[in-house]
This record gives structure tokens, sequence and C-alpha cells, in this order.
């Protein structure tokens, strides 16, 4: 019997995720789309059903609905049955000192109840954020093993990003002795994956000293490494936090490499096919006569009659012949029609592009995006849900189409690079 | 009350079929994997959910393992809840006459307990083993309207085709829609009528527990085409014909199995499969889980359908791969239809096969090569086997399931069986 039966596992799925820009305009970070079919939450949860955990509450706040949707009854991951469930926990308002979560050890603290009423030996509270594979079973192990009161997944990153990270430096035997979250100036490449298991009772009691502790990297591991038994679990492998265009690009891009070191399906990664409510099942993809396509993945539904290369589809995606797609990732149900072109480009669902439209024109990736100059910056164009795009439509580089913009929005027949409709 | 139907279908789905050989040696028809990621029983299932028909009954005795693995709780088809559902009836062993089911009506017969328990208004019997898309609302309505006893599906196949089935001969009181069927003769030697039956039948329930009484206590088979029919016939019952006019993939040998496969590619295919909203069970062999085809640096893919879950880096032309499939550099895929998990290693070249599930040809080896001479035959390789590295097999051979694979020779001659 594993031992991570007794553990109750509380993920952390309310990130707004502000970079992703347009991917969370209707969305939650851990809902957006990835490699095609999944959503970024289906790596931690399929972890956690891999490493043979049975309840889990999802903790969510920011536009909850399609993860809701998303996550059912569960049982795409199986999570049914008497003993197994996967729950979704809003906040809400009770008697007392209910709010929206002010952090993340303020969201736990506001579902002791959940807790309390799944007894549990640890707790394992992890983030929907992230894209990797772990056996989190191990991790208990581990935690069990040096009897520690906090486990902190913990991996070495350059020194250059340890600045988005807490960072923690560790003696010869694996504890924790100092901590900083997001240090400007780099001490150590150590750094914190959102990924911690408690003693239930520690945590529990950790909660109850001080309401104004919220959150778990500022705030109780920097108290808890001053007297308990915190320790670091070293996690090797691939781990991305998706949490910037730039870095969902290139995670998708990724997917694509001839050994990849990325592959949902052999890391058992399910998604739930399901929560498009599509009424019925996508067919095969189709490939024309007279189709190109290399360097790429293609889901089930789509139709190639174009070119494709080196981009990630996901289904029901339509590619008109005459049609190249380069350096993209095209949402669910985007139609491109006939003649147009589209390079470097992250595309949200049923997006239409209008007969012999281009985006990504031109070849200046240097004007960034003049509303989100930190989010746009690399020649990325992204165009948001249901936008209609005119046929003919020229678009630049790091340009934004918003959601549901129709034809008529557009009143030029150029988009100047950088520049948002 | 409109939660309950009025309408029990019951699908027969235990047959196998000798002309399918290897295909059918350990699975029903039924159950035999089409199109890149359903089964053949998918059709009659995904219809009767479009037609809202979702009280189902299977009836299935040979090998229905992986059938009943397929239907799961019916859930894929939204049959469930307190009046939808699939129920699966195997033959059984009881207190009274019960034994193997000895033809397709004794099946309905061994059942009638079921049958008279949900006591429908009209029973709908159904093979499911065809390819086709029918909306059965409209049989149904005809069927009330006419106040038939007995109303079969039809149709119009060429007269030099028409001796490998049952046929009809329908007047025209409705014209294009149908009409009685005047006379009815099952797989005649010199047809002179050509409605054939696609084994889609509504039947007035009281009726029909009637003739299936009298063909048991007098007869010696036990068919609906071969004797039920016939009989209804002899009787003056009220027999109707619905003339259908769409696509309809009768798969009774390879090549039609084949045909059927290729029918749904090309610029304008026969089949719309996209518009035929077809569900299968996504939980089966877990291809839910499949993470999107991926197509390495080389590869070519040309009329063609691809499932989720393979990985090409090879030429792919006018074929059908299901879930699993991998297709290495250098190899060529063509004309063929490769079931799951099956592999082709570099440089291998499939011409015109339909290969089962979990089977490797290893780098190398070739299979149909273009002849000289005229159209090729279809060579089918049974499931779980290795063919070795440079093996050269011809057109039209078999090759029995799971050979130990240095029994497969080197050299397979066109036409040979490998047993």
């Amino acid at each position: 019997m594993s031992s991570s039966e007794d553990t109750l596992v509380l993920l952390l799925a309310g990130g707004v995720g502000s970079r992703l820009n347009i991917l969370v305009k209707t969305r939650a970070k851990p809902a957006v789309p990835f490699a095609g079919l999944y959503r970024i939450i289906d790596f931690s949860l399929s972890n956690v059903m891999n490493s043979g955990m049975k309840q889990v509450g999802v903790l969510t706040q920011y536009k909850p609905l399609s993860l809701m949707r998303h996550l059912a009854t569960g049982d795409a991951w199986d999570f049914t049955g008497r003993s197994r469930g996967v729950k979704i926990l809003p906040p809400s308002t009770g008697f007392m000192d209910s709010d929206w979560y002010k952090g993340t050890a303020d969201a736990i603290r506001q579902n002791l109840s959940f807790i309390k009423a799944h007894p549990s030996k640890e707790i394992l509270v992890l983030s929907g954020d992230h894209i990797y594979q772990m056996d989190l079973d191990a991790m208990i192990e581990f935690h069990r093993q040096k009897n520690a009161d906090i486990t902190v997944g913990m991996m070495i990153v350059p020194e250059s990003q340890i600045h988005q990270f807490g960072a923690g430096i560790t003696n010869d035997e694996g504890r924790i002795v100092e901590w900083e979250e997001k240090p400007k100036v780099p001490r150590t490449n150590l750094a914190s994956m959102g990924i911690y298991v408690f003693k239930t009772e520690y945590l529990l009691n950790l909660l109850a000293e001080d309401k104004d502790m919220v959150d778990f990297g500022i705030h109780l591991i920097p108290k808890a490494i001053t007297r308990d038994n915190v320790f670091a679990y070293p996690f090797e492998g691939y781990w991305r936090d998706v949490g910037t265009i730039q870095a969902y690009w290139e995670a998708n891009m990724d997917l694509l490499k001839d050994d990849p070191e990325i592959t949902p399906e052999a890391w058992g990664i399910r998604p739930n096919p399901e929560s498009e409510q599509f009424v019925t099942d996508r067919i095969p993809a189709r490939f024309a006569t007279g189709s190109k396509v290399r360097h790429s993945m293609i889901s089930a539904g789509c139709v190639i009659e174009g070119e494709v290369v080196n981009s990630v589809l996901s289904p029901g995606v339509k590619v008109g012949p005459g049609c190249r797609i380069s350096d993209s990732i095209i949402l669910h149900d985007c139609i491109i029609e006939d003649g147009a072109a589209v390079d470097l480009a992250i595309m949200d669902k049923r997006v239409k592009v209008g007969k012999g439209a281009v985006i990504g024109a031109g070849d200046n990736k240097d004007v960034p995006n003049s509303k989100y100059p930190d989010h746009l910056y690399t020649g990325i164009s992204l165009v948001c849900k249901d936008a209609d795009i005119p046929p003919g439509m020229i678009v630049g580089r790091n340009c934004i189409i918003n959601p549901w913009c129709k034809q008529e929005d557009f009143t030029a027949h150029v988009l100047q690079d950088g520049d948002t409709i | 009350m409109k939660l309950k139907q009025k309408t029990l279908a019951m699908i027969l789905a235990g047959g196998r079929v000798d002309d399918l050989g290897v295909l059918t040696f350990h699975r029903p028809k039924s159950a035999i994997p089409f199109g890149g990621f359903t089964r053949v029983i998918d059709f009659s299932l995904s219809n009767l959910m479009n037609s809202g028909l979702e009280r189902v009954a299977i009836l299935s005795q040979y090998r229905s393992y992986s059938l009943i693995n397929h239907i799961g709780i019916g859930s894929a088809w939204d049959m469930i809840g307190r009046y939808r559902g699939i129920s699966v009836l195997p033959p059984y062993l009881g207190y009274g006459h019960s034994q193997w089911y000895r033809g397709s009506s004794d099946a309905v017969y061994q059942n009638l307990d079921f049958v008279q328990y949900i006591n429908p208004e009209q029973l709908l019997i159904l093979s499911g083993d065809h390819i086709y898309n029918m909306d059965y609302r409209e049989i149904i309505n005809y069927h009330r309207e006419k106040d038939a006893d007995l109303t079969m599906v039809c149709l119009k196949v060429p007269m030099d085709e028409a001796n490998r089935f049952g046929v009809a001969d329908i007047d025209d009181e409705d014209g294009e829609r149908g009409g009685k069927v005047v006379r009815y003769s099952e797989k005649p030697e010199n047809p002179e009528f050509n409605w054939a039956s696609m084994t889609v039948f509504c039947f007035k329930p009281k009726v029909l527990y009637e003739v299936l009484e009298a063909n048991i206590n007098e007869d010696a088979s036990y068919e609906f085409g071969r004797d039920i029919i016939p009989r209804m016939m002899r009787e003056n019952r009220r027999v109707f014909g619905y003339k259908f006019k769409g696509y309809w993939g009768y798969t009774g040998t390879i090549e039609e199995f084949w045909q059927a496969n290729m029918d749904l590619l090309g610029d304008d295919p026969p089949i719309k499969y996209a518009d035929w909203n077809i569900r299968t069970n996504m939980e089966h062999r877990n291809i839910r889980d499949c993470q999107p085809l991926k197509i390495g640096d080389n590869a070519q893919i040309s009329n063609s359908l691809v499932y989720n879950g393979c990985i090409v880096e090879g030429e792919v032309e006018r074929s059908i791969l299901f879930p699993g499939t991998y297709v290495a550099k250098g190899a060529r895929v063509k004309d063929s239809v490769l079931f799951f998990n099956n592999e082709v290693g570099k440089g291998a070249e499939l011409n015109k096969i339909v290969s089962d599930v979990n089977t490797t040809f290893d780098s190398g080896v070739r299979i149909g090569e273009e002849s000289k001479i005229g159209s090729k035959e279809i060579t089918v390789i049974g499931w779980n086997n290795f063919i070795r590295a440079n093996t050269i097999i011809g057109s039209g051979c078999t090759v029995y399931p799971s050979i130990p694979s240095q029994k497969i020779p080197k050299l397979v001659e066109s036409g040979e069986v490998v047993r």
C-alpha cells in the first residue's frame, strides 16, 4: 500500500497568471490549454493520480468556470468512488473571517473544515500551474523518513532566474537553513517549485498561530525554518512554469523536439476530452492530398489541406488549401481559410482567419506590444477567442487582437507591429 | 411519460463472419476496429443515440468479451439513466430451454422475458455489423403510419449482387419512401428484384411474439431473413419496406471492409465521417488519454486519417492509422488500414494491407509491392505478430494471429496463408 493514501491534496488553482495575457481573459491559468488537448492543471492532477493519492481539494478563485467544467466529477483522473474524490473549493462567505483568498496559506486556512473532514497524516499543497512529471509518493516517503514538519519540493534553476522563485539554502542533510522569497541578488540556485508536504497537525497549528501569515513562501516557510524541521526534496527533470507568453510558447515547442524531454502520454498525463462539451467524438485528423505537415503536433478533428510547420494544433483546427502555419500554437476549432499565413502566433479557440490574411507579417520582431511591452516582445502575436479576422488583413508582430473582434472592428487593412485591436 | 422510451432497440452483434477471416478470430464482427478510432458497432449505437433511442439490448454470443469491454456501462452514448441503458444479453443456462443462440431470431426469442418486461410499443431489431448513418425515427414513424407488423429497411443493390442478400419486391404505395413488400426471398440464386434488406427491422411486438413462437415450434432454423420474414409473408402479415438511399457499408468481406475504410478518404468521401455524429467508447484501450499525433521532420501524409497517439516520421498515403501506431523514417504506408499499436520500422513498405492490433513490421519489410499486372489483392495480418526485418510478403496473403515470428517465412508468395 502506498504511503500517500493517508495524504490529503490541496491544489492551488486560483492563480490569475496575468502575464499569459489573452489566454487568461476568460479562464484561470490552470485551465489554459496546453499541448493540443490538455489543460495545464492536467499535469498536477495526473501526477497526484499516478502517485496514489485519493482525496483532492482544488482551490479556485479567479474565473473558475472552465476549470470546474474541466474537473467535472473527477472521473477523467479516476477520482471517483467511495474513498476517492476531487472537490472544488471556492472562496465563500461565512459566519466568521471569510473572504477572498488573500494568499496561498490563507486559502488553506479558509478550508480548515475540508481538511478536518478528511483526516490525514500529511497535507500536500501544490500548484496547478506547472508542466512536469513527479512521483509525489516518493516525496511523501522522503518527508516521513526525515520526520520533517515541512518538506519543500525544490530544483536547481539558472541563477539568472532565481529572482522569480522562493530560494533556499540547505545543509548537508537537506535541511533548509536559509530562505529568501524572490531574491534580487542570487545566493543559491535552489528554487521552490511551490510543492509542500506538511504534517497535518503541524500545519493546523502553524496556520492558527498568526492569521496575518497569508503566504507560504513569504511568511510561513521563513518562520518555520528558524525552529522546525524543514527539508528540501530535490527534483530533477523537466519542470516549467508556463506563466509568460514566451515560456508558454517555448514549452509547447519543446513537445516537438526529436527526443523530447516532455512526453505527456508517456508521463501518464490525462486530459478530459469530455469537458470540451463537443457533442460527438472528434474523428481522426484528416490530411488532404497535397497537404504538407512537418515537425508538428496535430490533434483529432483537424482537417489539413495546406502546410503546417513547427506548430501545435488543438482539436478541430481547419487549415485551408494554400495556407501556411508556422511556429504557432492554434487552439480548438480555429478556421484558417485558403491562402492565409500564420507565423509565430498563439491563437485562442474558434478564431477565424479570412482568406489570404497574414498573421505575423514582416521580420521586425523588435517592436514590443505598446500596451503590454513586458508580455510581448519576442515577436509572438496573440489572437483572442472567437476573433473574426477579415480576408486580406495584415497583422504584424507582437500584436494583440482582443476577444470577439468582428470583421468591422478592423478599420485598417494593416495592424502595425506592436499594435492592439 | 416522456422519459420512458417507447421503442426498445435490440442489436444483433454476436456473429463472426467467415469471410473476414483473421479479423474475427478473436472478436465478433461488430467489435472490429473501423475508421481510425471507432468499432463497427459504434455506427449502430450512434445512430440510435442520434435518433433518441436510448433503451438498447445487445445480443451477443461469439467472443463477446471485447464487445462487452467496448460497450462499458453505455455512458459513451449517453445511455445511462433510469430509462436509458445498454444491456448486454449473452446466452444463459436456466431452468427452461436455454442454450446457445441457434440463430438471430432465436437470440431474440430466448430473451423475450426481457422484452416483455420492458414492454415497448415497437421493437427495433438491427445488425451491429454495418457502416451507415440512419435516423431510425423516420422508420418508426413510417411503421406507425402504416400500422405495419414489420417494417424492414431496404437498399437497392445491383441485380448481380442481390443473391448475397435477403431481397424484397416493394410496391409503390408510398413512392420513394417505401411500400408494401409483395415478395421476399432470402439469397435467391436468380434474383428478380433487388431491394436488399439492411437488417434493420421494426416489429409490432405482439405480432413478433406470435411469429417467434410458431417458428420455434414448427421450424428447424431460426433466422430473421431465412425464416421469420418468409413466415410473415406466408401468413399475410403487414410487411412494409422502407427505401433507404444513403451509404451502406456491408463489410461482409475483407475487400468490402477495406473499401468502406477507403470510402472515408478522398476529396469528396462517400462517408461524411464528421457529419455522422459518431461516438465511440474513448475509455476502451484508453484512447482518450492519447496525446496529439506527432509528425516528424521528413514525414509526408497525404489523403489519410490519423488519430491521436500516433507518431509518423515516414510516408503515409491513402491510409488510416489507429492510435498508437508508429511509422518510422523512410517507411512507407500506402492504401492500408493499420489498427491500434502497429509499428512500421525503418524503410518498411506496406501496400494495401489490413493489419490487426499490436503488430510490428521490422525494418525493410515489404508487403504487397506494386505488381505490374493490374489490381492487387489485400494482405491481412492477424494481431500480435512480429514480422522480421526484410521479410517480403506478397499481395492477397493472410498471416494468422500470434504466430511465433520465426515461423513466418522471410518470403511469402502472393496468395499464401501463413498459419
